[in-house]
């Protein structure tokens, strides 16, 4: 890792999907924990902090296929290559979004070249640079976006979730 | 939080013992069907299948497409007048034939816009309001009615029915349904008789397919399992992804994909069957271009990207093209129809040269299209074509040739009264029309000309429209709008606390100036209604009790579950109270006469304004005889298709497609005619390059009345667009999210530039109805003559590039749409 990207780790890993860059979040990045003190969401859900990937294992334009935040639920973690609402790391780039359309639940597919994630079975279509905002569609909510946190080291933590993921009465099954 | 929209992430889920009712969703045409589920407020139901209403295990993940999925934008907590608070959720019907347990992102987001004193629907209109002292205050029922009563009654003695105007919904759904629509319609022409007469969206009152009438088919013949069943479907001006999401998605593309041919062989199994094509007739590459190519394959859709005001050029050449090869449906026009040796020197008389050079579309394209439409199957058995037309052809050129020409196209084919055929309307709103009929002649009086802008009517009610971002050539529109209203104004402040005698006076005298008594009904305060004196509040959907039809016929009742606002009421019994306050004026006075035309409006419930609405759809496509709403009730969101034939064991029993059996239709030539004065002047000028067509999006609702109340659709077009082509956007410079004026000598706007290649160059296409832009500052005041329909999709403007907005920019995705 070079000097500017550390300096640059320094200055966003803080940072959680969402805008937050709650400061005491630094002294726990260094300390890693998986049931960490959460960074201030609106929720009061139980999400758990799951470690997803370290920023390393991520290409640009390339998914990872994981989920968060029970294994029922897919999730798509990126490297977008461009600076991306509520994205992480030294670029702001990188993003986590649910797999399951917000309209009926389809399974998404990414298109990198486009930077969207798509919909075979009506044809919506998510902007992966915008938080998932809807480019068209039937969805009835823009896609629901993972948030992130990166530590020191360059892993990647899920934290949250922004919107209800489809086919749930809440994000946190039970 | 986010930069972004995003609802919470959990929804409240109905307990076993929610209430349940059944709906209909309020916006488009197709009408798909809804469960309502109510409980109060601190209650919820559990996970477990057995503990809500679902019969749902809540604490698994949902499978796709289960239909049972609530979205936080399918709930709310409402307020009903007795003060109890309680949750409603309207989840997609997957038992309701129309829609599967499909939605748009229009009706999905239902919940998001039921009143809702705490939510974004809190300035949802819930007094009357009355102009006092150079604002619009509160007042009671009783004073707006008493005031407005005498000031209508003074200028109808005065000057005669013509002196009042009207400017009202004639919707299905959401903004009417046969009980709003009847005792308006009873109001304005058996009550006051006037010509003054203009439905929500045009300057008159007016079919728009008078065409078609003439020709002897209604505006709604077929039902949508003809486009599963259909060997090619045409879409004509229409972007139906967008504008009939669920239709095209639930009936449309099970075609397009092969997946409906099960169906096709059993239904028509005489018959070879193959997967649906589709053409598509539109000068933009729209999202439905794209996601039928997807669909289907780019090698069975056919996309003709017309020059805007052609159409008739199109289908004619069409027409001729079938009826060189021989492809014409002989025993249909021999036994079915009659004149079509009047469109064998008009429609079958059309230049093909001209044609391509007229439509911008090749012959080699004409031809392939002339084949899909008409050439026969295997054993020479007919191709089952059905043509469905909307805006881009009923609001382009010339409405009455426009929709002839589509229709001498489907004759000429024997298109129409089998399955997998039929030729009408996509539709945009819901019917439910009954009015007793329009007392003035037709082509009916241009009412934005004579009556508003000509100061031939001193009164003008309007009602669930926004006519001064909607009609056409608005900016002169609200010019006039508010010069004249300013003139009563002065009389009112001038006679605050005066007695009725005295005000009234003023106000006529005002009237004998040019001035102008408005009053506005809504459900919002819409701009309109800035400058009424009088404003009046109505019930929505889900508020009363209603009835409607879908593009199918599709009768069904749409209960009442919630309260509406404050004292908000239905449509129908503000028309009641004027009714009988007017009534009760002449009596006082000794004017039988009069006081009988304003008698009759003494229902005390919704069903009673149904029944008595049964008498003005006697023997149309939407007769619904002797239904009533326990019927209704019974068969819930499947409803029943009309006309009802007949009632059978407490069952009204429907028509699923019209002409079936009987029908004799009429050829009606159709010319060209070239471009209007007012545009070719336009089209000279070189200060005004770009042809501005224009319509709805998928996002938003007409004057996204609702939509500004729901941040998710706002936060995507918090500004209307225009999409430029990338040539014509490096001549002006502009990058994607520029704000640019689009101008020309009706008047001006702005919009977001959105840089893409779905138009030709020179020519772009704005989204025609958001508060933040009226597109109608454009357009040109042209009707045709012979309808009073206003050509909306043609004008032409100046585009200048203001500047950039960096923070929306951002926020905004310019992805293109267009793609699948």
């Amino acid at each position: 890792m070079s000097d500017i990207s550390r300096r640059s780790f320094l200055k966003f890993g803080a940072c959680v999907a969402g805008g937050l860059c709650a400061s005491e979040a630094l002294g726990e990045a260094a300390a890693p924990r998986e049931t960490a003190a959460r960074p201030a969401l609106t929720t009061v859900l139980p999400y758990p902090r799951l470690k997803l990937a370290h920023a390393t294992q991520l290409k640009t334009g390339v998914e990872l296929r994981l989920t968060y935040p029970d294994k029922e639920s897919p999730i798509s973690l990126l490297k977008l290559g461009k600076k991306a609402i509520n994205g992480i790391g030294p670029d702001a780039d990188i993003v986590a979004y649910s797999r399951l359309c917000s309209h009926m639940g389809g399974s998404l597919n990414f298109r990198p070249s486009a930077g969207e994630f798509q919909c075979p079975l009506h044809y919506a279509r998510f902007d992966a640079a915008k938080s998932g905002l809807i480019i068209i569609g039937q969805a009835t909510d823009n896609l629901p976006q993972i948030q992130l946190h990166m530590d020191r080291k360059g892993d990647i933590y899920a934290v949250g979730i922004l919107g209800l993921v489809y086919g749930r009465r809440a994000n946190i099954l039970g | 939080m986010s930069k972004i929209f995003h609802g919470p992430d959990r929804v409240p889920i109905p307990p076993r013992d929610a209430e349940q009712f059944t709906t209909v969703c309020s916006y488009c045409i197709v009408g798909c069907g809804y469960r309502v589920y109510k409980w109060p407020e601190g209650k919820e139901g559990g996970p477990k299948p057995a503990h809500n209403a679902l019969q749902v295990d809540f604490t698994r993940q949902q499978g796709a497409q289960t239909g049972t999925w609530i979205s936080p934008a399918m709930h709310s907590v409402v307020t009903d007048r007795d003060g109890t608070r309680s949750h409603v959720v309207l989840l997609p019907d997957a038992d309701c034939v129309v829609n599967r347990g499909n939605h748009s992102i229009r009706g999905g987001t239902h919940g998001s816009v039921l009143y809702a004193p705490d939510r974004p629907t809190a300035d949802r209109l819930s007094h009357p309001l009355m102009y006092r002292g150079s604002t619009q205050l509160p007042t009671t029922w009783q004073e707006a009615i008493d005031l407005s009563a005498h000031v209508i009654k003074a200028a109808l003695d005065k000057w005669g029915p013509d002196t009042v105007a009207m400017k009202c919904f004639d919707h299905g759904g959401g903004g009417g349904g046969f009980e709003n629509n009847w005792a308006v319609g009873k109001f304005f022409f058996t009550g006051i008789g006037t010509q003054m007469a203009s439905i929500h969206n045009r300057p008159a009152y007016n079919s728009e397919v008078f065409a078609a009438g003439d020709a002897g088919i209604a505006a709604l013949p077929s039902a949508y399992l003809d486009a599963e069943l259909a060997d090619t479907i045409v879409l004509i001006g229409a972007n139906s992804y967008e504008t009939q999401s669920i239709y095209f998605l639930e009936h449309m593309l099970p075609n397009l994909t092969g997946a409906s041919l099960v169906k096709k062989q059993q239904l028509l199994p005489e018959e070879p069957h193959a997967a649906g094509r589709m053409i598509i007739v539109d000068p933009r590459r729209t999202s439905t271009v794209a996601i039928a190519e997807s669909a289907a394959g780019t090698a069975n859709v056919l996309h003709l990207q017309i020059r805007n005001g052609t159409d008739i050029v199109l289908m004619n050449a069409l027409s001729r093209l079938i009826y060189e090869q021989g492809w014409q449906d002989q025993a249909f026009i021999d036994g079915r129809t009659k004149n079509f040796d009047a469109i064998t020197t008009t429609n079958l008389a059309q230049d093909l040269e001209e044609a391509t050079k007229l439509t911008g579309i090749s012959n080699a394209q004409m031809m392939q299209a002339a084949e899909w439409i008409a050439k026969p199957k295997a054993s020479n058995i007919r191709r089952r074509t059905l043509l469905l037309y909307e805006k881009g052809l009923i609001w382009g050129l010339k409405n009455y040739e426009n929709v002839a020409s589509v229709v001498d196209l489907a004759l000429l084919t024997g298109n129409l009264g089998k399955a997998g055929t039929g030729c009408g309307r996509l539709g945009g709103h819901q019917e439910g029309y009954s009015r007793p009929n329009y007392p003035g002649k037709r082509p009916p009086v241009n009412v934005d000309e004579v009556a508003i802008k000509g100061g031939a009517s001193k009164v003008f009610w309007v009602a669930g429209c926004n006519p001064v971002g909607g009609t056409l050539n608005a900016q002169q529109f609200r010019i006039t709008l508010e010069k004249r209203t300013a003139l009563v104004n002065q009389a009112l402040d001038e006679t605050a606390g005066g007695t009725m005698e005295r005000r009234v006076a003023a106000i006529l005298d005002a009237m004998e100036q040019g001035g102008l008594f408005l009053l506005v009904q809504d459900i919002y305060p819409i701009d309109t209604a800035k400058y009424a004196h009088v404003v009046f509040p109505a019930a929505q959907w889900g508020e009363m009790n209603l009835t409607s039809i879908n593009g199918e016929r599709r009768l069904r009742l749409y209960q009442k579950f919630m309260d509406p606002p404050g004292v908000a009421e239905p449509d129908w019994k503000i028309m009641a109270m004027m009714a009988q306050r007017i009534e009760h004026l002449y009596r006082a006075e000794g004017n039988r006469d009069m006081a009988v035309r304003f008698s009759g409006f003494d229902w005390q419930t919704d069903e009673e304004v149904f029944r008595a609405a049964a008498v003005g759809v006697a023997g149309a496509q939407e007769d619904y005889g002797e239904t009533t709403y326990a019927m209704l009730k019974a068969i819930g969101t499947n409803g029943v298709q009309t006309p009802i034939k007949k009632i059978e064991d407490g069952k009204p029993i429907g028509t699923v497609r019209l002409y079936e059996e009987s029908g004799r239709f009429t050829f009606i030539p159709a010319k060209w005619p070239g471009y209007p004065e007012p545009i070719s002047k336009l089209m000279n000028d070189e200060r005004y390059p770009f042809w501005v067509n224009n319509g709805r999006a998928n996002h938003g609702w007409q004057t996204l009345y609702d939509d500004q109340r729901k941040p998710y659709v706002m936060g995507r077009e918090p500004l209307p667009f225009v999409e430029i082509h990338p040539e014509d956007a490096s001549k002006l410079e502009l990058a994607n999210g520029d704000l640019v004026e689009l101008f020309n000598p009706h008047g001006s706007v702005t919009a977001m530039a959105v840089i893409v290649d779905s138009n030709r160059p020179g020519h772009v296409f704005m989204l025609f109805e958001h508060p933040k832009g009226w597109l109608n500052s454009l357009t040109t005041g042209y009707v045709d003559p012979d309808t009073t329909i206003p050509y909306y999709k043609g004008t032409k403007a100046g585009i200048r590039k203001i500047g950039a907005l960096p923070e929306w920019q951002e926020r905004l995705t310019f992805i293109p749409t267009n793609q699948a």
